[in-house]
């Protein structure tokens, strides 16, 4: 457990020989035709079950079951909160005088929400919640999920999700999100959350407001009429939106794939093996951009890869009990070409260095180009039933 | 919850000075955002001293150079309240040292960092126990120093290195609305500092490393230049968050020139809508990792000439 | 006047929630929900759901296992998180465990490390982690059910089911019985309103499974009380007739997840 901690971001350093790796290294590093381990194709994701609604005491709720038997639950809660106003604001309503009572026009243009009211806990068994790998992941999806920002004028989601959370200028919804793994993590758990954080949000609905401008809120107590919190586009929902002609108005709620590079190959949803023996391991945020009809960007963090902290293979040359028994030609150093470390072939060196920018900029290609894994990402999490 | 009834408490969430109606219609000249003195690509001076805290195996101290607003306040102040603030940290490095008997074989050195604020150093006061974004700063920096040390010359021994911030950079213009922007921009040149003072403490610890790793920071911003169409946006390198009105998209990078290779990468915002200049066809990512780049390749010649200052420190003393 | 169960139970004889004094909530049940540990249940009754894995017996820990009590047989360490969103206001915590959390684990280590067969794994770990979904009281004697399936699931051996349920009166119970007028109902099952409001007794029972020649015998001999928890004031005439009907809860309870387990080894 107390080597788990250390490895605070790469979550746990796999109990793998360097035989092992080295040679999963090089099946992943094939050009072209990596071989994963489990047969899956490079972008290809792991079967999973996901079920929406399932616990009637929040907001919006969702389960993901990796068919690994990793499993995680997220809950959604909304409270009402009092927005405590800056002196600026006050400074600029006196400003602005006595005579705009009607204030249609400026609570949209002053009220732009803020971050903080998004909170997120992950509970992930056998951490602390204060320790290294639930904290870096809650921030990695909270500043995805509060730095979107939507691209349509005319809907509820101008401000993106923390314009959504106004209610007037001195209510507000604070939102608290959740996240509970029910086992500890076989793999990098970030797909996982992130998947079925974005399912919960989907769910997500608060209650239809009665009060108006800026009175004290009241609700509607019909939970039959409340409102989600992205709004359903008008048409059926789970439509695949395969021209951007019909450009359907709505926001969807980012997500945030983990994407390894092995060599030359680029690997998407790795597994614990896999990631084990990364040279790079990004995590990025994409949302859809409603109307360009393309992919955007949200944020990109590199983790630190588990290969950092494996254990290094000897190579016969430089192996005592050895000694003579291999001819000095057998294994000699060449340059990977990737990492331009000099290495002998099949024998493994835990990676050092970082990722060249060329690199990190194809695999963030991949990501965000038409008909790539994000979209298709994407469009899987519409097809789940959101009831 | 005690009261500590000792001592006359404070109210616990701070009041906020009166403001008076004549102040607000005066108060337009002193409340002036700082605006940008340097050019789109020009860098910050920054100050790098190495071994100023003897008791630990390595140190460092950073301070990056005061805005020109700041200085400007200071010459002729109009207001008590600073205008913006000017990043400074230390960095100490304690180790290699073995590991505590109970833990379980590491064949790499183990790296702890710890990135904590002063209770001073932004204008909201910190506390004193870590919040969640101290303790993501401390990952990413985790992040960044494992890809350039090399770890597996130390089996079985630990290295902790500690970043206190004295004075953080803001996160926006202290006077526009907290909603204004409120992703924490500071944070990333923050990181940038941390990035830049670890690896010339490490150095100063004598500590294997492939390279010196230096941190830039590149953001996209609104163009407020006022001659160009509306909706422009423009590369700067090392912005400070309180000379722009709004930051669309910021990265930071921890970088090694040697190598040319990125170890920590923290981009956010969205950067899909930006425009660059003419004739510049990279998307926005790209061309912010890139000018990240360039601002790490200028704080990496002021931390290889700090480490050349303390080596040749180190032999004068011999 | 307010809606509670000791104005309203004396007038329709009905409860709160429309139940009568001797009716459990609606228990649903399930094991080997989560393939990835040795033994996993869901367990809801009413509105308190609960979900419970199990890993082990695996190989304790360098500290523990040369401890006292790692040698004779395997130790149970019990996990409780209650989810942030369990209950109706979203719960602000500090550090990871409250009082709450920490004394259900606690009651459930003593109530597990006696009952299970542990003697057959020495220098091991039984490591059970409670996710408590929601809560709408009998949080207890709900984790104490959750905890015996996921045991089963896990395959680890144990005399019998332990299964828990609530008991209450319906009032404050603090005058002596009167057998000749007696106002007073026991409750089975007691949900969230309810407890607050009442005396409350959390009891857990557990019965040795007969073998061999006592087959055919009746096993309420073999009944044994496992748990009892009692935090609230009532008097002592009160004890007993709730205990009666706790106990019979928990036969109920018992014959719910008889079927549960039987059910799904056919599957």
């Amino acid at each position: 457990m107390s080597n788990q901690r250390q490895a605070s971001s790469a979550s746990q350093v796999p109990h793998l020989s360097p035989a092992e790796l080295s040679y999963l290294y090089t099946s992943l590093s094939l050009p072209k035709t990596p071989i994963r381990p489990d047969g899956r194709s490079p972008t290809q994701f792991r079967p999973l079950t996901a079920e929406t609604n399932i616990l009637p005491g929040t907001n919006g709720s969702a389960r993901i079951g990796f068919a690994d038997g990793t499993q995680a639950i997220v809950g959604v809660k909304a409270e009402v909160e009092k927005t405590i106003l800056s002196n600026e604001t006050l400074a600029s309503e006196r400003g602005a005088g006595p005579e705009p009572t009607d204030q249609e026009g400026s609570t949209t243009a002053a009220v732009g929400g803020h971050g903080s009211w998004v909170q997120m806990s992950i509970e992930i068994p056998g951490f602390r919640d204060d320790d290294a790998l639930p904290v870096f992941l809650s921030e990695m999806m909270r500043e995805s999920l509060v730095g979107a920002v939507g691209t349509d004028e005319n809907s509820d989601m101008t401000g993106g999700l923390k314009g959504r959370l106004v209610i007037n200028k001195r209510w507000h919804w604070r939102l608290y999100i959740d996240v509970l793994l029910l086992s500890q993590p076989l793999a990098y758990p970030l797909p996982l959350l992130s998947l079925t954080t974005h399912l919960a949000l989907l769910s997500t609905k608060l209650p239809k407001l009665k009060s108006q401008g800026e009175e004290d809120p009241f609700f509607d107590d019909d939970w039959a009429v409340a409102e989600y919190l992205y709004p359903r586009s008008s048409p059926s929902t789970g439509a695949k939106i395969s021209s951007s002609s019909s450009r359907p108005s709505f926001v969807r709620p980012p997500v945030t794939l983990l994407v390894i590079s092995v060599g030359e190959n680029i690997i998407f949803d790795p597994n614990r093996e896999e990631i084990a023996v990364a040279d790079a391991v990004l995590a990025i945020s994409i949302t859809r951009d409603t109307q360009a009809g393309h992919l955007r960007l949200l944020s990109i963090r590199t983790v630190d890869p588990p290969s950092r902290l494996t254990q290094p293979g000897v190579p016969n040359s430089e192996n005592v009990n050895m000694l003579g028994a291999v001819a000095p030609t057998d294994d000699i150093a060449v340059l990977n070409p990737v990492t331009g470390e000099e290495e002998v072939p099949g024998v493994w060196r835990p990676r050092r260095g970082g990722a060249k920018r060329s690199v990190i900029s194809e695999m963030v290609k991949t990501v965000l180009k038409k008909g790539g894994v994000g979209e298709e990402v994407l469009e899987g999490l519409e097809g789940v039933e959101v009831s | 919850m005690m009261a500590d009834r000792r001592r006359v408490n404070g109210p616990p969430s701070g009041t906020r000075p009166a403001v008076f109606t004549a102040d607000l219609q005066l108060g337009a000249s002193a409340t002036d955002r700082a605006q940008r003195q340097r050019q789109p690509s020009e860098l910050r001076k920054i100050f790098l001293k190495t071994g100023l805290i003897p008791t630990a195996s390595g140190s460092s101290y950073l301070e990056f150079e005061p805005s020109a607003s700041l200085a400007a306040a200071r010459a002729n102040p109009k207001s008590l309240i600073p205008p913006s603030s000017a990043l400074k940290l230390a960095c100490t490095v304690h180790g290699p040292k073995p590991l505590p008997r109970s833990a379980a074989f590491s064949p790499n050195i183990v790296l702890t960092t710890h990135v904590k604020y002063a209770p001073f150093a932004a204008r909201q006061r910190k506390g004193h126990i870590r919040d969640s974004g101290e303790r993501d700063l401390g990952v990413h920096l985790e992040t960044a120093l494992r890809g350039a040390i090399i770890a597996e010359r130390w089996p079985k021994s630990g290295l902790d290195i500690t970043v206190t911030i004295l004075e953080a950079e803001d996160d926006r213009w202290w006077g526009s609305a907290p909603d204004s922007h409120d992703a924490s921009w500071g944070m990333m040149n923050v990181l940038a500092g941390c990035i830049t003072a670890a690896s010339a403490a490490i150095a100063d610890a004598h500590i294997d490393c492939l390279d010196l790793i230096a941190g830039g920071v590149a953001a996209l911003v609104a163009d407020e230049s006022g001659n160009s169409a509306a909706g422009t946006t423009k590369l700067m390198l090392d912005t400070d968050p309180a000379e722009h009105r709004s930051i669309l998209s910021a990265c930071v990078v921890g970088y090694m020139p040697a190598r040319d290779e990125i170890t920590e990468l923290w981009l956010k915002g969205d950067s899909s809508k930006a425009s660059l200049e003419e004739g510049d066809d990279r998307s926005g990512h790209d061309a912010l990792i890139d000018g990240a780049v360039d601002a790490a390749r200028g704080a990496h010649t002021v931390l290889a000439e700090a480490v050349r200052e303390s080596l040749l420190r180190i032999v004068g003393q011999s | 006047m307010p809606l509670d169960t000791s104005t309203t139970y004396p007038l329709t004889k009905l409860r709160l929630d429309g139940r009568r004094w001797n009716e459990l909530r609606l228990i649903q049940a399930q094991i080997s929900t989560n393939p990835a540990s040795s033994g996993s249940s869901f367990f809801s009754m009413g509105n308190t759901s609960i979900m419970c894995s199990v890993h082990g017996p695996a190989e304790g820990r360098r500290g523990d296992a040369s401890g006292s009590a790692g040698g004779a047989g395997a130790i149970v360490d019990v996990d409780v998180n209650v989810a942030g969103f369990a209950g109706v206001d979203r719960k602000r915590r500090a550090g990871g465990s409250d009082r709450q959390s920490s004394r259900i684990a606690t009651t459930l280590r003593s109530a597990f490390q006696s009952h299970l067969h542990t003697y057959l794994y020495p220098h091991s770990t039984i490591s059970i982690h409670v996710s408590v979904l929601s809560v709408d009281g009998s949080l207890l004697a709900a984790a104490i059910n959750a905890c015996t399936l996921a045991l089963v699931d896990a395959g680890i051996p144990m005399p019998g089911l332990l299964t828990s349920c609530t008991a209450g009166m319906s009032g404050s119970a603090s005058t002596p019985q009167d057998p000749r007028n007696n106002e007073l109902d026991p409750l089975l099952d007691l949900s969230l309103p309810e407890e607050q409001e009442l005396p409350v007794l959390t009891v857990g029972t557990t019965n040795s499974v007969p073998v061999g020649e006592n087959n055919m015998d009746t096993d309420e001999e073999e009944m044994k009380v496992a748990v009892v928890t009692m935090d609230s004031k009532l008097h002592c005439t009160y004890v007993e007739t709730m205990l009666a009907v706790g106990i019979d809860g928990c036969s109920q309870i018992r014959e719910l997840l008889e079927g549960v387990i039987k059910g799904s080894s056919r599957a």
